[in-house]
Formats: structure tokens, sequence, C-alpha cells
């Protein structure tokens, strides 16, 4: 599969994102022609924090995928935005609160929850984990599917881009349960759904705090994708779990993943990154320290900080 | 002591029922909520009478004194009805009801009943607000001009640490009665009320920022009816923000100096937590009772009203919030909505 993966500065404005998909499309050479019947493109809407938080797709990316999709495949192309529902998120809503309804007015596509289409449950083995899968069928029979993920830093799982955001196509909505071996579900799922095309929303980044980047990659690859998003996010991507069972699993080696554009450095300096392994410690910390502090003092936990 | 039935078992109802647990002269007979899981988690702390209807906990009314409720708006008038015709007294979660109709059946309801009666204003309750109050009342910052009252939150987008999907009710109109307005707002503009008596609204705009039904964000201006007070509110669910992370603040401006909120809140919470759980903790080493949720500074707010409300119930006093503070709210809340609306169409 081709490792190379397109890095261009964009500025904010429908007109420049538009051009810079070209461009980055250009660089990988991706190409799309008339044949391409049905498009379907999975943003990610995780919650309902709109662009300017980091945490979702924005709107004006889509709408550039949707005009260059349209501009190469012809008008009449069927284009179908979906997400799936998540733990606390209901596609329902998040289209609306993000702004996608209005876009699926203005641009005529169809908005698609995942999690009504026909489920196919598939099991794949991931290390010691079988993991079962609900996958809908849309994203495997449709001419092309385009993964439009953000650029953002997890706490469970380091970096969240292209791979991560395959984990959210997941039919079934209570994606938590996948929470306590996270890393080999994204894996999981990613040998079952493989996107043509993902085209990275990095206009606002997410590390410590939002940022505004500017940046739109592209690649074919999510794998590569996310070796280089690591990059920029400021980890080594060897030691991104996820990725490393990826690499154990055969999915990818790193070996030939290149970068074209822009360089990797002009992002990566612009983003602080979090000290999440102390954060960790501090999360799970806190948690005992309140639970042991409660017994003994015999106080109430507010229902707002229990655990499952 | 006072038997109670705990009737809403969701985030408030939950914290309402842990809260009974602790409080002295009050035992929880009975609770009532649709889901299993809430009912099973209430077993699990030693209630005995879990019901699936909050109608068959009232038919066993005879075994009950007073009910606690934590329903979602549009069933307040019809529980808060039911219970006073059962001779139950009642505490009620806010907004009081949806509209000022409703709320005034509910004065009516109170009055003919003669049971205790109170909303859950907590805002009160919270260590900050009582102090400005105080000093308010001891004329220290000479007289009440201008008060800022604002609070940006998740509103109904906050999960805990278990994930769960908002209800859909939040987002129905009639149902939830209005968005940040009435669900964040009533806390406001009741703060208002409680600064500087009675109001009505000057100004009024409204966001919808998350193009839903219900308003996101809300800005009302208040001039109060006794004094030059004038209030500024100003309310949004549109803040990504985790506890112990809050944004809340009130700004008393008097003639004489000013008060805020933000000189009156500990200024790091993991501190504060630290202090008020090692007091609790040698508390109950010595055998004292402890001051629950102390040590969250904001939840304990939700104790001290309940406490509040049991003791006037105990000792035959009115409660601090009455059923007519919550239709004044409610009235105030539907006049800055009907202004918004009559302003748009002009």
């Amino acid at each position: 599969m081709n490792s190379i993966v397109s890095l261009v500065r964009t500025r904010y404005s429908l007109e420049s994102i538009g051009s810079s998909i070209s461009e980055s499309l250009n660089l990988i050479n991706f190409n799309l022609d008339s044949s391409i019947k049905s498009v379907v493109i999975k943003p990610n809407l995780c919650y309902y924090w709109d662009a300017a938080t980091g945490q979702t797709t924005d709107p004006q990316v889509i709408l550039g995928i949707i005009d260059f999709v349209r501009e190469k495949c012809g008008k009449h192309v069927d284009i179908k935005v979906a997400e799936a529902d998540a733990s606390a998120m209901r596609t329902k809503y998040a289209f609306t609160v993000l702004g996608y309804k209005k876009l699926a007015r203005e641009k005529n596509v169809e908005l698609f929850n995942l999690s009504n289409d026909h489920l196919e449950e598939k099991t794949v083995v991931v290390g010691k984990h079988e993991l079962k899968f609900q996958v809908p069928q849309l994203l495997l029979n449709c001419d092309l599917f385009i993964n439009v993920p953000k650029l953002k830093v997890m706490r469970e799982t380091k970096i969240t881009c292209a791979m991560k955001n395959i984990f959210g196509c997941i039919g079934f909505p209570r994606k938590v349960i996948y929470h306590k071996y996270l890393d080999e579900a994204i894996v999981g799922i990613n040998r079952l759904l493989r996107p043509h095309l993902t085209i990275v929303d990095g206009l606002i980044a997410l590390g410590r705090f939002p940022v505004k980047l500017g940046l739109i990659m592209a690649g074919v690859d999510p794998f590569s994708v996310d070796w280089v998003a690591s990059q920029i996010l400021g980890y080594t991507p060897s030691k991104v779990r996820f990725l490393k069972i990826a690499m154990k699993d055969g999915i990818k080696n790193p070996e030939g993943i290149a970068t074209r554009g822009a360089s990797v450095a002009e992002f990566k300096k612009n983003l602080q990154k979090p000290k999440f392994t102390s954060s960790t410690y501090w999360f799970n910390a806190q948690s005992w320290l309140l639970k042991v502090y409660c017994k003994m003092a015999d106080d109430v936990i507010p229902p707002f900080l229990e655990e499952a | 002591m006072i038997r109670v039935g705990v009737i809403g078992l969701g985030r408030m109802g939950m914290l309402h029922l842990m809260n009974c647990l602790k409080l002295d002269g009050v035992e929880v007979i009975a609770v009532a909520d649709s889901s299993k899981k809430a009912l099973k988690k209430a077993e699990s702390v030693g209630v005995k009478n879990v019901y699936a209807d909050y109608h068959d906990l009232l038919k066993h009314s005879s075994d009950i004194d007073t009910v606690v409720m934590s329903l979602p708006n549009f069933l307040h008038l019809e529980a808060i009805q039911l219970a006073l015709e059962a001779g139950l007294d009642v505490f009620t979660e806010k907004p009081m009801a949806n509209n000022v109709e409703e709320c005034r059946k509910i004065v009516k309801l109170v009055e003919k009943s003669g049971r205790k009666f109170m909303v859950g204003h907590c805002m009160r309750f919270v260590d900050a607000v009582e102090k400005m109050k105080n000093a308010l009342d001891k004329g220290s910052i000479g007289s009440l001009e201008v008060t800022t009252i604002e609070e940006i939150t998740n509103g109904p987008f906050s999960y805990g640490r278990i994930p769960a999907p908002v209800s859909d009710w939040w987002f129905d109109p009639k149902k939830s009665g209005g968005g940040a307005l009435i669900d964040i707002g009533y806390h406001m503009i009741d703060l208002f009320r409680f600064f500087a008596g009675d109001a009505r609204v000057d100004f009024s705009r409204l966001g919808y920022k998350f193009n839903l039904p219900v308003e996101d964000g809300a800005i009302v201006m208040l001039s109060s009816s006794g004094s030059s007070a004038k209030g500024i509110i100003n309310v949004g669910w549109y803040q990504k923000s985790t506890f112990p992370k809050y944004n809340f603040r009130v700004i008393l401006h008097g003639n004489a100096g000013f008060l805020s909120s933000d000189d009156l809140v500990p200024r790091n919470l993991y501190f504060h937590a630290l202090k008020e759980g090692s007091k609790n903790f040698l508390r109950r080493i010595v055998g004292k009772k402890i001051c629950p949720l102390s040590y969250t500074y904001y939840y304990e707010s939700f104790y001290k009203e309940l406490e509040h409300f049991f003791d006037c119930v105990s000792k035959d006093f009115d409660p601090l919030v009455s059923a007519t503070d919550g239709l004044k709210t409610v009235e105030i809340i539907q006049e800055a909505y009907e202004k918004f609306r009559r302003e748009s169409v002009n």
C-alpha cells in the first residue's frame, strides 16, 4: 500500500481548504474519476464540541471534500456523510449541533447513522484478545470510503487520528466496552475496515490546548498517516502502542513511509504536548484516594465522579 | 425520624439519595426510578422498597412523610400534585415547573395542602454566596447597584466518568421548558432575587449556536423592582468543562465597594479537598458528625439545602425557598423568553 503522506499548509477559508485538499491528493497521486458512483465520508464527530475545540472534524473540510469529489466524479455522485453513535454521543444531535445538518441541506448530501446500517458481526483476534465488532456494511460496499479524522492527543492512546477514527465506525454505540483494550480494538477494526483515502483535518489540532495548526494531511494508508501524525503531535511513533501492535499484527511496516509537501517540523513546533503519563497516574491516584477517603470518613462520592 | 421517599434517581436524584442517607433524623424508606440499574444501586446502599414507577411509591404514602423529587421538568407538576394530595412534604429539584401556569397551580396546591414545600435553589447554599449575602445585608458594600452573575458549563452535555447519552427530553421545549436559561439561568436569576429582591426583564438575548430547538446561551438584564439595582445574567451550555473547573461567578457592585465570588471560593480545589477531607477524617475519629461533600466545595450546597429542608420539616419552620420563589423565578424566565421572541419578530 502507498505509504506516502502529504502535508499541506492551509488557511481558514473554504477556497484555501479546497485547494489544499486538491494539492494534498496530487502529492500522493490519488486520482478520482467518473467511475466512482458512491462515496462515504466519515468525519470524527466524537461528541458535541465543535471544530473550534479541536475535538471534531470541521464541516468546512467536509465541504471542501464534497466539492472536490463532485468536480472529479460528476455532479450526480451519491455522497453520504456517515458517523456512528457513541457511548455518550448520538449522531442525530451531533449532526445538528456541529453544523452538518446545515451542510447536508446546502450540498444535498445524505447524513447517515452507521449504527442504523446493516451491521455484520465479525470476530478478530488481536494478540490475546478475541474482539467482536459490528461492522456497517455501507463502508464495505461503497466505491470510495474517505476517512476524515482530527489530529489530536488522547490520554488512553496518546494520539487519535486516522486509525482511531475507524474505531468510531463500529456500529455498536457503547464503544466504551472496548476501552479496557482500546489499542487492540483500534487495530482489530482497522483489519476489517480499510478506507480508500484519509484526509486529516489539522486546521485546529488538539495538543494540551486547541492550536490553530492550518494543516491538511492526506494518505491512502491510515497506519502511515498515524505514523506521521504521531511525529507532529510530539510522540515517537514506535512508542504509540496501537501502532506497535499494528506492526506486530502485520498490518503495516513503517519502512517506506515518506512525507511530501511541507515538513513535519513546521507543524510540530506549534504543539504543546500534555504530560499524559503523569496525568494518567494522577487521575487513577485521585480515584483511589477518593474511594479510600469516602470509605474511611463515611463521606459521599458525587455520582458524577463515580466509576462504573 | 422523618421517613423519606426519593423519586427519580438520575444524577441529581442519586446525589439526593446519598445525602439523605447521611442526614440525622432522616430514614430513606423507598425510592422510585424507571432505571433498573439505579434501583439496584439504591438497594446496594440499604433502601428496602424500590419502585419502577413513582405512582407505586406514592400508593404506599402512609409509610413515608416526605418526598425528594428529581424528575425531568415536564413531570414536576403531576408528581408534586400527587405527593401533596397524599399529604406529604415535598422537596423538588428546580425548575419548579416548565411554565408560569404550572407554577401557579403548584403555589395553590402548596397553600391548600399546608405541607412543607421547597424547591432546590442550591446556589443560595454555596458557601461563597452565603458569605456575600451576609456581607451585603450588613451593608459592607453600601447599596447594591449592579450584580453580574454568570455560569457557563457543558449543561446537559456533561457526563460523568461513565459516559451516557443526553436524555431526549432536554431538547424538547415542551418537556424541558427551554434550554440554558431555564436550566442554569434559573439559578442565576434566583440569585439576583436573593440579593436584590423581585425583578423585571429589561433585555434578553438567546443563543442558538448548537442549532437545537432550545437555547444554548442567554444574556438577560434585570432591574430590581424595589431598588436601583440592575442585574446581568450570562449563562451557557456551550463550554467544554470538567470538574473541578467551574466557570461560575457572582460580582456584587455596591456604591461603597464590591464583592466577587472569585475571591471567596478556594483558589485550589485539590488543596481544599485535602484540607476538608482531613477535617472530616478527624471528625470521624473523634466521633463527631462529618460535613458531607465539603471536600468538593460546590456539591456541599446540595447537602446543605436538604439539611435545611428537613430541619424545617422537623422544627416546623418555613423553608428559605418557597413555592412563590419558584413561581417568581419562572415568571422572569418566561418574560425573558417572550421579550426575546417579540424583539426577534420585530
